[in-house]
């Protein structure tokens, strides 16, 4: 076993490297910040282009099947790039969902189109906190006549407004989790935009009594909570590759200019205080890509346990923010200026650790698969 | 853990022989000697240990070794740490593979084969009380008087002393020139006439030594190497050599889970506190990185790249866990917790306690955090160098 790349791997991080480097600069991200729907349909057809929307869609619906890893190396590069873009939930999660939990229509209908840029996916499942059983899902389906009927409020629905599908999970009953592809037009529905730290587009989703057809249903199942819980284990380690992607990312570019700033006749990168909060970015840094580098692997050969998936984002989610908090103090008073693309990615990094579970919401899962 | 089916056979009769071997009694006796090699019952459970190859197992065949990866050697230290033996060996880690790369074949062939079969140890000799981590500045002096070198001065934190047999001793030989080409390696039988071991006592109740020589004379063919070279000698092995193991850290943690999962506190399993159940995942998931930093050195030296600060970088990472590690069994433990082993009642053996007192010490052994901190800084990051005099 190693931490590296295999060849294949390590070409697809080169191509993307170059691609984000070419494609995504701080201006950007801060026009796609104060722009309506903070996506870029250009950039999404070129990423599309070269095939990463259906890099682990399987190959019988125009995919690649390539494994986790390397859905890994892409994170980690957009990471890098400090993009917030619909490709996490369209790829990592909603995809995924699709094919492991659709019936054989709906993912002829939908993966080939997913795989080819055209649709973009989101998914809806939490409330105020990130659920742990079905029984915390925030949306009700009851049944009605051939279809359902859904009421409730959703939280933190990334790109719900430019999405063509939102996949939703719905509480259909006692610890059921029924899962539902929605059109976004669907009458009442309401879709309200937050404000978020990231500026990212996040959403709250009404459901006032939305009334879903039973070909809506995702797989046609009514209890396919344990394959979501499954997938946002799994998201949370993907999340943990595009952390460590805009972690490297922010040690670089202070590391750098830790280098340049001449303070007292000296680089301030030759005092001790700066060389030490330096090398615990190194370490915070090094750390985080280890285990996430590792338990992708894990994933990608299926065997990470649930205590893996989550002893990996707890410590990428700590590890992270203590790296760009270092990375501030180092960076000082330019470092928190808005012209600066360091703050960038100190407030994704903030978004990244808060979705699919912070390190607090992990530590509980880990203690009790210790059996605490 | 990362092994090819052979290697994994190797690991497995290990694993076996640990567990028919170690008994308490060695495990107190290594631990009293601050898990150094060199203790009576040690020196039987590593002879009888090491004839199969294991002590080093990626040193070649012709001197001991079994040609294997480092991967096996970094499992097995591991499973002996995890047994409660996690020996140091300053012969067999760091003087062993320096003789390796840089000794004569006589030099080889004297010490390297003692070395593999666990028959003689070393004791590290650099520290000296003007000279910690600024290692250039040693003051000891070697004269060359042709066909031997006359030693006088000074060692401090000899730690292993009083159970080595032979100094591997870093001393001036060279009193101008840089500073980096002022030092020699030697190989020194603590037997010599004009040595002197004073002990000094830690607060972990642990012994490490004074060491002073008195116009000792010690045959040229003592010289590892080449004259005023040894700084670079100790520089590379030093990058090798860091690694610690974490294995008994583990083992100790799996300990203080059991006890939280049986103990109570105000009528409540301690494993209900959310607080401690908060700690004690935060400790597992520290040991999961622990683990990866540790393995990730020995693929990289598989991989035939060298550590470049990855080593100081495990150090650190390790020492400051065993510190939170041991504060948290303390707190989980209350008031019992000062309880020394030998108490019946003390919890865990009284590990918790004195595992509060080494871990201080360890921290500071090999180079303190702050010192490992400059090396990733400067290796790792290639920071500019901190103004020195």
């Amino acid at each position: 076993m190693s931490y590296r790349l295999d060849s294949e791997q390590s070409m697809l991080k080169n191509a993307a490297r170059s691609f984000f480097e070419k494609e995504v600069s701080g201006a950007l991200i801060r026009e796609l910040e104060n722009s309506e729907t903070g996506f870029d349909r250009d950039l999404w057809n070129k990423m599309a282009g070269l095939g990463w929307m259906g890099l682990t869609i399987p190959e019988a619906y125009d995919g690649f099947e390539a494994g986790f890893t390397y859905l890994a190396v892409i994170l980690e590069e957009l990471g890098r790039s400090g993009l917030a873009s619909p490709f996490f939930h369209t790829v990592a999660l909603g995809g995924e969902l699709i094919w492991i939990l659709g019936s054989e229509e709906q993912k002829t209908a939908i993966l080939p189109r997913v795989a080819s840029g055209e649709i973009i996916l989101s998914v809806a499942y939490a409330g105020a906190d990130e659920p742990r059983s079905a029984a915390d899902l925030p949306i009700k389906a009851s049944t009605d006549g051939d279809g359902f009927l859904l009421h409730g409020s959703c939280l933190m629905v990334p790109f719900a407004q430019i999405a063509d599908t939102i996949i939703c999970a719905a509480q259909s009953g006692d610890q059921e989790a029924s899962l539902f592809l929605l059109d976004p037009d669907t009458p009442g529905l309401t879709i309200k935009a937050l404000q978020t730290t990231a500026q990212d587009r996040q959403s709250e989703l009404l459901f006032n009594g939305v009334r879903l057809e039973n070909d809506k249903l995702l797989g046609k199942k009514r209890q396919s909570w344990p394959v979501l819980q499954q997938l946002l284990h799994q998201a949370a380690v993907a999340k943990c590759a595009e952390m460590v992607g805009g972690a490297r990312r922010a040690m670089e570019m202070t590391v750098d200019y830790s280098k340049e700033r001449v303070q007292f006749g000296r680089p301030i990168g030759a005092f001790q205080a700066v060389q030490h909060h330096c090398a615990n970015m190194l370490t915070n840094l090094d750390s985080s890509a280890l285990i996430t580098r590792h338990t992708c692997k894990q994933v990608s050969a299926g065997t990470a346990s649930v205590a893996d998936m989550a002893k990996c984002k707890a410590w990428v989610s700590d590890a992270s923010r203590k790296l760009l908090l270092l990375a501030h103090q180092v960076y000082a008073g330019m470092g928190f200026m808005e012209e600066t693309d360091l703050q960038i990615y100190f407030r994704r990094t903030k978004a990244a650790e808060q979705i699919f579970g912070n390190s607090s919401f992990h530590r509980e899962t880990v203690a009790r698969e210790i059996g605490l | 853990m990362f092994l090819n089916d052979q290697e994994q056979q190797i690991l497995n009769e290990v694993k076996q022989f640990l567990a028919d071997e170690v008994t308490a009694e060695l495990v107190e006796e290594s631990l009293h000697n601050e898990l150094l090699y060199g203790g009576r019952m040690g020196r039987e459970f590593v002879r009888k240990f090491a004839k199969r190859g294991w002590l080093v197992p990626t040193w070649p065949r012709e001197y001991g070794g079994l040609d294997c990866s480092q991967m096996l050697a970094a499992s097995i230290r591991h499973e002996m740490a995890y047994a409660r033996v996690p020996m140091t060996f300053a012969g067999a880690f760091q003087g062993g593979p320096t003789i390796l790369n840089y000794g004569s074949e006589e030099m080889k062939a004297e010490f390297l084969p003692g070395l593999a079969s666990g028959e003689i140890e070393f004791a590290l000799g650099y520290s000296e009380p003007g000279a910690g981590s600024d290692l250039m500045c040693l003051k000891m002096l070697a004269e060359d008087k042709g066909d031997h070198f006359l030693i006088n001065g000074q060692k401090i934190f000899t730690t292993q002393a009083h159970i080595g047999d032979y100094h591997w001793l870093a001393v001036r030989t060279n009193p101008e020139g840089p500073k980096s080409e002022r030092l020699s390696l030697f190989v020194v039988d603590f037997d010599t006439p004009g040595i002197t071991v004073n002990p000094m006592i830690t607060m972990a109740g642990t012994q490490t030594n004074d060491v002073f020589y008195d116009n000792v004379r010690v045959d040229r063919k003592y010289l590892v190497g080449e004259k005023n070279k040894g700084y670079h000698y100790i520089l590379a092995a030093l990058e090798h050599e860091r690694t610690f193991p974490y294995g008994h850290y583990l083992r100790f943690f799996e300990e203080l889970l059991d006890y939280t999962k049986t103990a109570t506190r105000n009528g409540q399993p301690l494993a209900r506190d959310p607080l401690i159940r908060q700690r004690l995942a935060e400790h597992e998931t520290e040991l999961e990185v622990v683990k990866h930093l540790y393995y990730s050195i020995a693929a990289l030296m598989d991989e035939g790249r060298s550590p470049a600060y990855e080593a100081s970088m495990e150090k650190l990472f390790l020492c400051e866990f065993e510190q939170r590690l041991a504060a948290t069994a303390m707190e989980v433990l209350g008031h019992l917790g000062q309880l020394t082993a030998g108490n019946a009642v003390a919890p865990l053996n009284g590990l918790a306690e004195y595992y509060y007192r080494w871990t201080v010490i360890e921290t500071i052994y090999g180079g303190t955090s702050e010192v490992q901190r400059n090396i990733i800084a400067s290796r790792g990051l290639q920071m500019p160098r901190a103004p020195r005099r």
